[in-house]
């Protein structure tokens, strides 16, 4: 029997002993600037921001090397690593397009060996070697795509609700934030217990499906369901914080813009266009950063909610379990890298188009 | 004697409205409608956890929407961990709970310490370099953590800290959240350096100044940090994935997926494991509702600032 302690006290012994060390360490790093010659102020500066430097070397930058080394090696934790070049990269971006001659036709007679259908379009279809990482990429790229805009326009329709002046303003606010501070664990299993087979949306939802003479949906499995479920899921959780930013955001807006405007002759949505689209900006640019990386890197709801082989899965676990479930870990890590210039490209799309729509006050005005 | 009339002259015009004031009640009712609607959205899910983790097994497949439970069942919080210690002896309520709050405390402290040095490092100091190195933190927002984690695990490994709270606990003192950071920097920011300046005329030294200038100035984003890394390391399921896998070192979140993919592989037991779920999320809310205030600040100084 292993007692708690024991699996404690070393983790604390050694947790107190970097402390002290990276106090020391810091202590060290000013005496030496000083040594130099260097003025105590920045001595003192660069001393204190030592943990997160050494951090970022150890935990991020030499770690994000060694994933591009290993990306060009095959690796499977029990023999070292076997360079193989650019082979992992060659095997994901494997595609071959073929045209159907009828469109009951199964794809696997018209592609070739181990190329299995990712998309149809038409009568041509689209296979790949590594078909579960498309499937899941093309849910995941569609999931954000759709997520994101649908949660900022929800977001700020509640923002905007809460800003007419309503009674008990901190209730609603704590209200709507609630779904963000459960734990994505505990929201997780709650959605795959409300939908599935004889869960409360298909119990509720019954008599329309009657209605509609259609069977009862497997929202998880079936390719056309899994995505409106997931998007339902996501807006319960995310509508919350958003709203919450975006209020802010609305209360600090000088009513004198409103009053300018209304002189000028603006009614209720030329002042929304033109007064409260370009003062929140600012807060809709920070949302829609942190939400697209976080829309890309979906992980508990994968983990927590299976789904089938034609649906695809969130990209991140997808990577997870190639990692460390079937330890093809050269392979992961190309697709990991994948994922991140996905991620960069994205975002240097919404930084690149920032220029254009988001409004800093006092450095540029609108023009029509 | 004219509050009087006031009053007389305000039931009046409720009485008869005119046409504005009827544009003003459908507003209101639209208005509080719609809050209403949001407000069931939001809740109704969360009832229904509480709901079911309080039914028997017979209670949850009645082709029914029931959200009181006739009787109610509360013995599933103390059976589901009766089930757990069945196939995994040391796996008691007290014992993950205590691991859950070892990693949470450690990894908040970490954090608030580290954050706040380097906060005020990259704030309060002039020295060549530092925008320039801010601005790589920042960015390292961008990068998803699936790129590191292969190299990370393998670094752990030749460590021989797998399985151990080590990955989870003490890189937090390096200032893993550069979110945190951002927030400290604006609020170290706004204070005026005369303050400082003060002190260090009194003859306080860069430490004591930090100390007993600082910190107390700027405790309210402390507490909001507090609440905000309390709540992700709580809820953390990534990391200890990862990185724990004897069951009787799981935090809650992994004991919740061991339940699910171990008793509940087959048919699953919505009942046992909503109640796992509640006990997960009761602590966070109950801090959340205490706390709110420092919440709904944590999350808007960054995002009006920056």
């Amino acid at each position: 029997m292993e007692s708690a302690l024991d699996s404690y006290l070393p983790t604390l012994g050694r947790y107190v002993l970097v402390a002290i060390g990276l106090l020391v360490l810091m202590y060290v790093i000013y005496r030496v600037q000083l040594w130099f010659g260097i003025k105590r102020e920045a001595a003192t500066g660069r001393a204190l921001v030592m943990p997160w430097v050494i951090g970022f070397l150890v935990f991020n930058l030499f770690p994000i090397g060694a994933s591009l080394y290993l990306s060009f090696t095959e690796y499977n934790l029990f023999k070292p690593p076997e360079w193989v070049g650019t082979d992992n990269y060659k095997e994901i971006f494997s595609l071959k397009a073929a045209k159907l001659d009828d469109p009951d036709q199964r794809s696997r007679e018209v592609l070739p060996r181990r190329y299995r259908e990712v998309w149809r379009v038409g009568s041509y279809v689209v296979g790949a070697k590594e078909e579960d990482f498309w499937i899941s990429m093309k849910f995941t790229l569609t999931y954000a795509v759709l997520t994101i805009p649908l949660g900022l326009m929800g977001s700020l329709g509640v923002a905007m609700l809460l800003n007419q002046r309503v009674k008990g303003l901190s209730l609603w606010r704590v209200l709507f934030y609630t779904p963000s501070i459960l734990p994505v664990v505990a929201t997780a299993l709650l959605w795959r217990w409300m939908f599935s087979q004889n869960g409360i949306i298909n119990t509720i939802f019954d008599p329309i499906y009657d209605l509609l003479s259609m069977e009862i949906p497997r929202w998880f499995t079936e390719p056309k369901m899994a995505r409106p479920a997931f998007l339902i899921i996501s807006m319960w959780g995310v509508f919350g914080a958003n709203s919450v930013i975006l209020l802010a955001g609305l209360k600090g807006i000088p009513q004198e813009l409103y009053e300018a405007a209304a002189l000028d002759g603006a009614g209720e949505w030329r002042k929304f266009r033109h007064v409260t689209l370009p003062m929140l900006s600012p807060s809709l640019f920070y949302i829609l950063v942190v939400s697209t990386i976080g829309a890309l890197q979906v992980f508990e709801l994968a983990a927590f909610i299976p789904t089938s082989k034609e649906v695809g899965t969130f990209i991140n676990w997808l990577i997870y379990r190639e990692a460390f479930d079937t330890r093809h870990m050269g392979m992961a890590s190309a697709m990991a890298w994948i994922l991140t210039l996905v991620i960069l490209a994205f975002t240097a799309l919404i930084f690149r188009s920032s220029q254009a729509w988001v409004f800093y006050q006092g450095t540029r005005e609108e023009n029509n | 004697m004219a509050e009087l009339v006031q009053k007389r002259r305000k039931d009046w015009l409720i009485e008869s409205p005119g046409p504005s004031q009827v544009r003003f009640y459908v507003r209101q009712t639209i208005i509080y409608g719609l809050l209403m609607g949001c407000a069931i959205i939001v809740l109704i899910p969360v009832i229904w956890m509480i709901s079911t983790s309080l039914k028997t097994r017979d209670q949850l497949f009645t082709g029914k929407v029931e959200f009181v439970p006739d009787p109610a069942a509360p013995e599933n919080y103390a059976d589901v961990w009766e089930k757990l210690n069945s196939i995994s002896p040391q796996m008691t309520f007290a014992r993950i709970l205590a691991n859950t709050l070892f990693i949470t405390l450690l990894a908040m402290f970490g954090e608030i310490f580290s954050a706040s040095l380097v906060a005020y490092g990259f704030s309060r100091f002039r020295w060549r370099g530092r925008d320039t190195l801010f601005l790589i933190m920042l960015s390292t927002v961008m990068l998803p953590g699936i790129v590191t984690r292969v190299p990370a695990f393998l670094m752990w490994r030749d460590l021989k800290l797998i399985n151990t709270y080590d990955p989870l606990t003490w890189p937090s003192l390096f200032a893993w959240g550069p979110l945190y950071v951002f927030l400290m920097r604006q609020f170290f920011l706004s204070v005026p350096t005369e303050i400082e300046e003060a002190a260090i005329i009194d003859g306080a030294n860069t430490a004591q100044v930090y100390w007993y200038v600082m910190l107390p100035l700027i405790r309210p984003v402390l507490l909001a940090i507090a609440v905000l890394s309390f709540q992700a390391n709580w809820n953390n399921f990534q990391s200890p994935l990862l990185y724990l896998t004897a069951s009787e070192r799981f935090p809650l979140a992994l004991a919740v997926r061991f339940f699910d993919q171990s008793l509940s592989k087959e048919a699953p037991q919505w009942n046992y494991m909503m109640a796992m779920s509640t006990m997960m999320a009761a602590p966070v809310l109950a801090i959340y509702f205490l706390a709110q205030r420092q919440f709904i600040e944590g999350i808007n100084f960054g995002a009006v600032k920056g």
